[in-house]
C-alpha cells in the first residue's frame, strides 16, 4: 500500500475515524495503531507479518533480559542473541543469495565449476528498516542510553508503525517508544505542517516519476547516447533517488505530524552539500547517525589511529545495506574513499587556505566538487553492473564519438535541473520559512491545493518507491 | 481545543482538499476536452450504434480490428457487390485505431453482451489479427493508457475482479472511474509529455520537394470538396450511414477521386514512406515482431467471445506493403508460430492475405495502411471473392 495510491487514501480517512472518534483512551489506541500497521503491511505479504512481529517481540525481551542480567557478561550474551537475531535475519532474507553467488564467482576463477542453487527468497518489504531499528532498541538498553520499557504491543505497535514502517526513516526506539507510552495529542498546527509535508512528498515523488524517463534512456540504452543525455540521465538520477525517497520520507513525517507524532527530518537539503561528510549529514540522516553511533563509534571511531578505516568500513557496510550487490559495495567503498579523502585532504597544509576559507567561490568550488562526486557515485549506485557504471562514467567524459543529441536534449537537460532545484527549494522552504508560511494561513491551502491538483494530474501511483527494495 | 474537535477539522481538512482537488482536475480535464467520448471517439460511437445494427433485418457481417481494418474495408462496397451475387448482407466496419487485443478483447465483450441480450448472431465475423498491434513495444507504448482505457471499457463486475486480485490496482480503477472521469494520471502524463518522447530516426532519403509541393497543392485543391459531396455528415467517426466505413468512390466527382488518387501517389515518396517504416519499427516493432504473450492471449480470447455470437468466424490478416515491410527471418517464423498457435487455439481457419497478389504496394496510403479508393476497394472486392461462397445460402 503506497503513500501516493487511492487505497492508503481511504485506508487513512478509515483510520483516522477510528483513531479520532471510537478509540478515545490510550490503550485502546495503541492496539488499533498495531493492527492498521499490520494491516498496512499485510496488504503487500501478510506472510511476512510472523517475521516483523517476531523480530518486536524477540528484541522487546532481549531488552529486558539485558536488563536484569547479573553480569557484564550474561548483558552481553542477550545482545548478542539480539543482533544474531537482527542481522540473521537480514542475512537469511537479504544477503543469502548474493553470498552464495558470490561465493561460487569466486571459486569459478580457480577454475572451480560451481553452481549452486539459491534460496529465492521474497525480499520482505522494510525489512533492512525495522530491523535496524528494533536491534538500536537492545543496544541503547545494554548501553545504558535507555531503560526497557514495559509493554510489548506498546513496543510492537512503535517497532510496526505504519508511516515509517517500510521505508523509515528508522527511528530510534528512544525517540518514538515515549511517545506510545504517552500517545499525543492532536494539534492542528502540527497537523498543517504534516499537510505541508505531505504534498510536498508526494510532488517529490511525482517528479521522480517523471525524471525516469530520462534515467532510463542514459542507463538502459543498449548503446552509448549524446554527452548531454548522459549527464541529463545522471543528473535526472539524482533528482529521482532524492524525489523518491525524501519524498517518502516526508509524506511519513507529514502523516506521523497529523496524528500528533513527531519524527525527525531525514534530508536537509542534501545536493547543497559543501564535502562529501557534509552530505552524509544531510543525506538519509537516519541511517548515517545509525552507522554513526552503532558501527562508526564501536569500532572506535575518531578515538584511535583506525580513524580513517573505521570511516571505510562503515562507508561500505552502508553501501551494503542498501543493496545484496557488488555495485552497492563499490558504491559504499567510493563514498568511503572520497570522506578519507576529504579528512586526508582537509588536514594538508598547502589546502588549509582553501578549506578554510569561507569565500563564495571557495564554497562554490567545494559545492562543485562535492556534487559531481556524489553523481559519480550514483552512476555506481544505478548501473545494473560495475562494467557498465564504468562505461558510463567513461561516457560522461567523452567528448568525441558519441552520437549527436537529439532535438529535445537540451530542453531535457534544463527541465531536470529545474527539477532538482524545485524540490531543493520546496525543502528550503518548508525547513526555513515554515513560520513565515504559518502566519500566512490564507496562503497555506492554496498550496496545498495546487500541489495536490498537480500530484493528482501527473502523478503515477503505479510506480513503486525505490527504497522500498532496500 | 477539544480533540474530537480537532480530529474532526483533521478529518473535514483533507477530504475538502481531495474533493476541492478532484474539483479542480475534473475542470482540468474537461477544458482539455478528455472524457470517455472525446479518446475513445470512434470506440464509443460504434458502440452506441450497435442497438440499431442489431435491429437490422438482413444478415450481418462485422470485420472487427484495428487502423488498418477502418481504412482497408468497405462495407457499402461489400454489400453492393455481394447483392450483385445475389446474397443480403449489412456488413459493418469495426476497425479502430489504437486498440491493441487487450482493449479489442474487452470490447468484444461488450459487444458480445449486447448480441446475446437480444438473441441475435453475426453471419459471418471476420476478425483482423495485425501482428504490429500485438509486439511487446506495442503493449510497453500502450501501457500509459492501460488503466483509463480499461476504466471506460470494462465493467463494474470486472473491475471488481481485478480488486479482489489486486485490491491496490482495483481501488485505483475504481477512483479513476468515479473519481477522475476515467482518466488516468498517467494519461495527462503521457499526452503532455509526447514532445519529451525520444524520436525515432529521421530517414536519410533525401525530400522529393516537387512531389511534396504537388502534394501541398492537392490538399489546398481537395479543401471543401468533402462538405460538398456530403452535407449531411455529422463529423461522428463512426459515421452510421457509412456502416463505419469511409467514403467511396461513386459518390465523389471524377474530378475529386482524380485527386485523391494523386493525394495516395504524392504520399509515397521514399521518404514519407521511409520515415514512416522507422516510426513503426520503434513504436510496433514491425521488422522483428516479438509478440507479447498478454496480447496474443486476449487475441485468442476475442476470437473466443466473437464465437459466442457469430455463426462463422473467420482470422484475416490483412496485406502487407512489401515495398517496405520484409520481416527478418527471426521475425516471420516468430509471425509463424503465432498464427499456428491461433488456429489450434481457436480452431478457427485463418485467412493469410500478407502476401495476395491482388494487392500491391502502390495500393497503400502508408507503409501498412491501405489507401483510400486505391486500396480499400481492391481490398474489399477481394474479401467478397474470398467470402461470398460462405454467405450464399442454397
Amino acid at each position: 500500500m503506497l503513500f501516493n495510491t487511492p487505497l492508503f487514501f481511504f485506508f487513512f480517512i478509515i483510520f483516522l475515524f477510528f483513531y479520532g472518534f471510537v478509540f478515545l483512551r490510550q490503550t485502546p489506541r495503541v492496539y488499533f495503531i498495531l493492527v492498521a500497521s499490520l494491516v498496512f503491511y499485510g496488504a503487500w505479504n501478510y506472510k511476512f507479518i510472523p517475521l516483523l512481529v517476531g523480530s518486536a517481540v524477540g528484541d522487546y525481551y532481549f531488552a529486558l533480559a539485558i536488563a536484569g542480567a547479573a553480569s557484564a557478561r550474561n548483558k552481553k550474551w542477550w545482545l548478542t542473541a539480539s543482533v544474531v537475531m537482527n542481522l540473521g535475519i537480514l542475512a537469511i532474507f537479504k544477503y543469502a543469495d548474493f553470498a552464495i553467488s558470490s561465493v561460487a564467482e569466486f571459486l569459478r576463477l580457480f577454475g572451480y565449476d560451481a553452481s549452486p542453487s539459491l534460496l529465492n527468497f521474497v525480499l520482505p518489504v522494510g525489512i533492512s528498516f525495522y530491523t535496524f531499528q528494533s536491534l538500536s532498541y537492545t543496544i541503547d538498553v545494554y548501553r545504558g542510553d535507555m531503560e526497557p520499557r514495559r509493554g510489548l504491543v506498546h513496543f510492537t505497535a512503535a517497532l510496526a508503525f505504519f508511516p515509517q514502517l517500510v521505508a523509515g526513516p528508522i527511528l530510534r526506539a528512544r525517540q518514538i517508544l515515549p511517545q506510545f507510552h504517552h500517545i499525543p495529542k492532536p494539534e492542528w498546527t502540527l497537523a498543517r505542517h504534516g499537510f505541508l509535508l505531505i504534498t510536498a512528498g508526494l510532488l517529490k515523488k511525482t517528479v521522480a516519476d517523471l525524471l525516469a524517463a530520462p534515467v532510463a534512456l542514459a542507463f538502459d540504452s543498449d548503446g552509448p547516447v549524446s554527452l548531454v543525455e548522459t549527464w541529463t540521465g545522471v543528473l535526472a538520477f539524482a533528482g529521482q533517488i532524492y524525489g523518491d525517497f525524501a519524498g517518502y520520507s516526508d509524506m511519513a513525517i507529514g502523516i506521523a505530524l497529523v496524528l500528533g507524532f513527531r519524527i525527525p527530518l531525514n534530508f536537509r537539503l542534501p545536493y547543497f552539500a559543501t564535502s562529501p561528510v557534509d552530505f552524509w549529514r544531510r543525506w538519509h540522516i537516519s541511517l548515517s547517525t545509525w552507522l554513526r553511533d552503532y558501527l562508526y563509534i564501536p569500532l572506535g571511531g575518531n578515538r584511535n589511529n583506525h580513524r580513517l578505516r573505521n570511516i571505510f568500513i562503515t562507508m561500505l557496510l552502508g553501501g551494503l545495506w542498501h543493496g545484496a550487490a557488488w555495485t552497492f559495495v563499490v558504491w559504499g567503498a567510493f563514498h568511503g574513499a572520497i570522506i578519507t579523502a576529504t579528512h586526508y585532504l582537509s588536514g594538508l597544509k598547502p589546502l588549509a587556505w582553501f578549506n578554510e576559507s569561507g569565500s563564495r567561490w571557495a564554497k562554490g568550488l567545494k559545492w562543485a566538487i562535492t556534487f559531481y562526486l556524489v553523481l559519480i557515485g550514483w552512476v555506481l549506485f544505478r548501473a545494473t553492473s560495475l562494467d557498465s557504471a564504468l562505461g558510463l562514467i567513461a561516457d560522461l567524459h567523452t567528448f568525441r564519438g558519441l552520437p549527436a543529441p537529439g532535438e529535445v536534449a537540451l530542453p531535457i537537460f534544463g527541465l531536470t535541473v529545474a527539477a532538482v532545484l524545485l524540490m531543493h527549494l520546496m525543502d528550503r522552504f518548508i525547513l526555513n520559512r515554515a513560520d513565515w508560511l504559518e502566519a500566512r494561513w490564507w496562503l497555506f491551502w492554496p498550496l496545498l491545493i495546487v500541489g495536490q491538483v498537480l500530484c493528482l494530474m501527473i502523478g503515477e501511483p503505479s510506480s513503486e518507491f525505490i527504497y522500498f527494495q532496500f | 481545543m477539544g480533540e474530537r474537535r480537532t480530529w474532526g477539522r483533521i478529518l473535514l481538512a483533507i477530504l475538502a482538499g481531495m474533493a476541492v482537488s478532484l474539483v479542480i482536475l475534473r475542470v482540468f480535464t474537461d477544458l482539455n476536452d478528455a472524457s470517455e467520448e472525446t479518446i475513445l471517439g470512434r470506440v464509443s460511437e460504434a458502440r452506441a450504434a450497435l442497438p440499431e445494427i442489431i435491429a437490422q433485418e438482413e444478415d450481418l457481417v462485422m470485420f472487427y480490428g484495428s487502423s488498418m481494418v477502418e481504412a482497408g474495408f468497405s462495407p457499402r462496397m461489400f454489400d453492393r457487390w455481394l447483392a450483385e451475387r445475389g446474397v443480403t448482407v449489412k456488413s459493418f466496419n469495426f476497425g479502430f485505431g489504437g486498440l491493441n487485443p487487450y482493449f479489442q478483447e474487452i470490447l468484444s465483450r461488450r459487444i458480445a453482451e449486447q448480441f446475446l441480450a437480444s438473441d441475435r448472431h453475426l453471419e459471418l465475423a471476420l476478425i483482423e489479427f495485425n501482428p504490429f498491434q500485438t509486439t511487446q513495444t506495442r503493449w510497453q507504448g500502450a501501457e500509459s493508457i492501460v488503466d483509463s482505457f480499461l476504466t471506460m471499457l470494462a465493467t463494474d463486475r470486472e473491475l471488481m475482479e481485478i480488486a479482489r486480485q489486486d485490491p491496490e490496482r482495483g481501488v485505483r480503477l475504481f477512483t479513476i472511474r468515479y473519481l477522475r472521469n476515467d482518466i488516468s494520471a498517467e494519461m495527462i502524463t503521457a499526452f503532455f509529455g509526447r514532445s519529451l518522447q525520444p524520436r525515432p530516426q529521421d530517414s536519410d532519403i533525401p525530400e522529393d520537394e516537387a512531389m511534396e509541393q504537388r502534394r501541398t497543392e492537392v490538399l489546398e485543391a481537395l479543401e471543401g470538396r468533402f462538405e460538398e459531396d456530403y452535407p449531411d455528415y455529422d463529423g461522428s467517426d463512426w459515421y452510421w450511414p457509412w456502416q463505419g466505413g469511409g467514403t467511396i468512390p461513386s459518390e465523389r466527382s471524377e474530378e475529386t477521386v482524380e485527386l485523391i488518387k494523386e493525394l495516395i501517389h504524392t504520399g509515397q515518396s521514399d521518404r514519407r514512406m521511409d520515415n514512416d517504416r522507422l516510426f513503426r519499427i520503434r513504436t510496433a516493432d514491425i521488422i522483428e515482431l516479438r509478440f507479447e504473450e498478454l496480447l496474443v492471449e486476449s487475441f485468442i480470447q476475442l476470437v473466443r467471445n466473437f464465437q459466442g455470437f457469430s455463426k462463422q468466424v473467420k482470422i484475416v490478416l490483412l496485406p502487407r506493403n512489401s515495398d517496405w515491410i520484409e520481416y527478418s527471418p527471426e521475425g516471420r517464423a516468430r509471425l509463424e508460430a503465432v498464427i499456428e498457435r491461433i488456429a489450434r487455439e481457436t480452431g478457427v481457419e485463418i485467412v493469410n492475405l500478407q502476401d495476395t497478389a491482388e494487392i500491391t504496394p502502390d495500393m497503400f496510403g502508408d507503409t501498412t495502411h491501405l489507401g483510400r479508393y486505391a486500396g480499400d476497394i481492391p481490398f474489399t472486392r477481394l474479401l467478397v471473392t474470398r467470402f461470398a461462397p460462405l454467405l450464399t445460402k442454397p
